[in-house]
């Protein structure tokens, strides 16, 4: 009923498809893997598993001089333009640019690939079902291998998929110019004076500083529990366990948190962290914006009207 | 359970982050201010708890709570949440920037949903508690799992293969969240039963 194209290719392409397929990515992941943890420095005292946001906000660049109110309006701004467009070719700009962005803010490569190796995993996904199960449409390209005709490759999905992670990762790669050329107060204060309500900040804040006690805290529970011989397996009880191990770690960390904010307020905590932070807009500050809404907005045009 | 960024049709990622900053405005009107900490300590564990993983079969699925979250915090819960998820995409790129009020609806009209259904339940036994707790968590994530099949249908049929192998691939995860949760309430009620408390709505609406 539907007049799309279909191309014949012999059994054997399948297999040869698949291992190409899976060799790439696995070499892919590989080599990601290896760069994002390859050059890590080994220090029992902190815990990699989970990453300091912002490692870099010491250094000099064209970002970490932008002023952040800028710097996050712009880059959004230019986020939701890069995922507004549809072809895999303007996805593939986005991610060039966004690349520019991480080399012109001399960032370390490593937490940029760290970013890309957390959403692999998701986008493989799309990248493997999405060809098979797009609805056929007029006009679209069809390989089907041999004579498995309920196996059909539909390259607008493979297409489609391909648009997805390319805004994806270009996102992702923008993550680390937006975040790590500021320290996370000073990005949060900007945050508030862009009309975020002071509560939320300081939540913010509150919440991140938190997250490195508990996981602290849960590891030495599970320690614990380990000493005493418990072993994860797949029944019942070790959902108990964990269970019970849950509401330790709340009914622990409220206690804990409990007395940090009695003697923060002991101290005259009133809401907020004294720091002063300031601010002030130049015309860089404007130019740098513009130029990024611009770029987005030159990709949105791109992407409708260059018919690729 | 994540949704990343460019799978959704721009218009509805825009919807998605207006609503879910609106519904964040509300939950943030009505934490007062000495609940901060609790809200920041359910924050806080509700990211580590995504790095807590439990075996299942062969793989291993980590626990999301978002029905945990209710139960704890009532209506201050969607404030949680969408710093919770905001952390996430800051820390690790999980869920993308722009697919942001996406993943704190996705998430968070569920937290807030099992804390209603909580408060209205209140068990007084053990058991009771056990059970609603299984409810909350299981329902929980059954409903966040539901709006995440309808956030990705949006993108157009297209889609509908991506979405039912999301909503299979969940299902394991229902059980696993509704035990952990259930024992998680029981624990609570029988060791601190001041958390289960949700004092936080009750104080601004009276």
């Amino acid at each position: 009923m539907v007049a799309a194209q279909t191309v014949q290719l012999p059994l054997y392409a399948l297999f040869v498809a698949a291992l190409l397929l899976a060799g790439g990515w696995w070499l892919t992941l590989r080599t990601l893997k290896s760069i994002a943890c390859g050059t890590q420095v080994e220090q029992p005292e902190r815990d990699w598993s989970v990453p300091v946001i912002d490692a870099s906000a010491e250094g000099d660049s064209l970002f970490h001089r932008w002023d952040v109110r800028f710097k996050i309006v712009a880059l959004l701004g230019f986020a939701f333009l890069v995922v507004a467009t549809r072809s895999p070719w303007s996805a593939l700009i986005a991610v060039l640019l966004s690349l520019t962005a991480v080399f012109v803010a001399k960032l370390p490569l490593r937490r940029s690939l760290q970013r890309l190796l957390a959403i692999s995993g998701f986008l493989s996904m799309f990248l493997l079902i999405m060809p098979l199960t797009a609805v056929t449409r007029p006009g679209d390209t069809l390989l089907i291998f041999g004579h498995l005709d309920w196996l059909s490759f539909n390259l607008r999905g493979l297409q489609l998929a391909l648009a997805i992670a390319g805004k994806a990762c270009a996102v992702a790669l923008l993550m680390e110019p937006l975040l790590a050329t500021a320290s996370l107060p000073r990005t949060v204060e900007g945050l508030t004076r862009l009309g975020v309500p002071e509560k939320v900040g300081q939540m913010i804040l509150l919440a991140h500083r938190y997250i490195f006690v508990f996981i602290e805290e849960s590891r030495r529970m599970m320690v614990g529990m380990q000493v005493r011989g418990f072993q994860r397996r797949g029944n019942v009880e070790t959902l108990r366990v964990m269970g019970n191990f849950l509401g330790m770690l709340f009914v622990r960390s409220f206690e804990r948190t409990q007395r940090v904010y009695d003697a923060m307020q002991a101290r005259g905590y009133q809401g907020r962290f004294p720091a002063p932070f300031y601010f002030k807009m130049s015309a860089g500050d404007w130019l740098h914006a513009s130029v990024w809404l611009l770029l987005g907005v030159a990709l949105l045009l791109f992407d409708r009207l260059g018919g690729c | 359970m994540h949704i990343s960024d460019g799978v959704l049709p721009i218009s509805i990622a825009i919807g998605c982050g207006v609503a879910s900053l609106a519904v964040a405005a509300w939950s943030a009107k009505q934490t007062a201010s000495e609940d901060l900490p609790k809200v920041a300590v359910v924050t806080a564990s509700f990211f580590v708890s995504s790095l807590i993983h439990v075996p299942l079969g062969p793989t291993s699925v980590h626990l999301l709570i978002p029905g945990l979250v209710g139960v704890l915090l009532g209506r201050s819960a969607f404030l949680s949440i969408i710093i919770g998820v905001l952390l996430q995409s800051l820390l690790f790129s999980f869920g993308g920037l722009t697919a942001l009020g996406a993943n704190a609806l996705m998430m968070g009209v569920p937290a807030l949903l099992c804390g209603l259904l909580f408060n209205r339940l209140r068990g007084t036994t053990h058991k009771q508690n056990l059970l609603i707790g299984a409810l909350a968590g299981g329902g929980g994530t059954l409903l966040a799992a539901s709006i995440l099949a309808l956030l990705l249908v949006s993108g157009g049929e297209d889609f509908v293969g991506v979405m039912k192998l999301a909503l299979l691939s969940h299902l394991p995860v229902f059980v696993v969240e509704a035990l952990v949760s259930g024992f998680t309430v029981s624990f609570l009620f029988r060791v601190k039963p001041e958390l289960l408390e949700q004092r936080l709505g009750a104080l601004s609406q009276g």
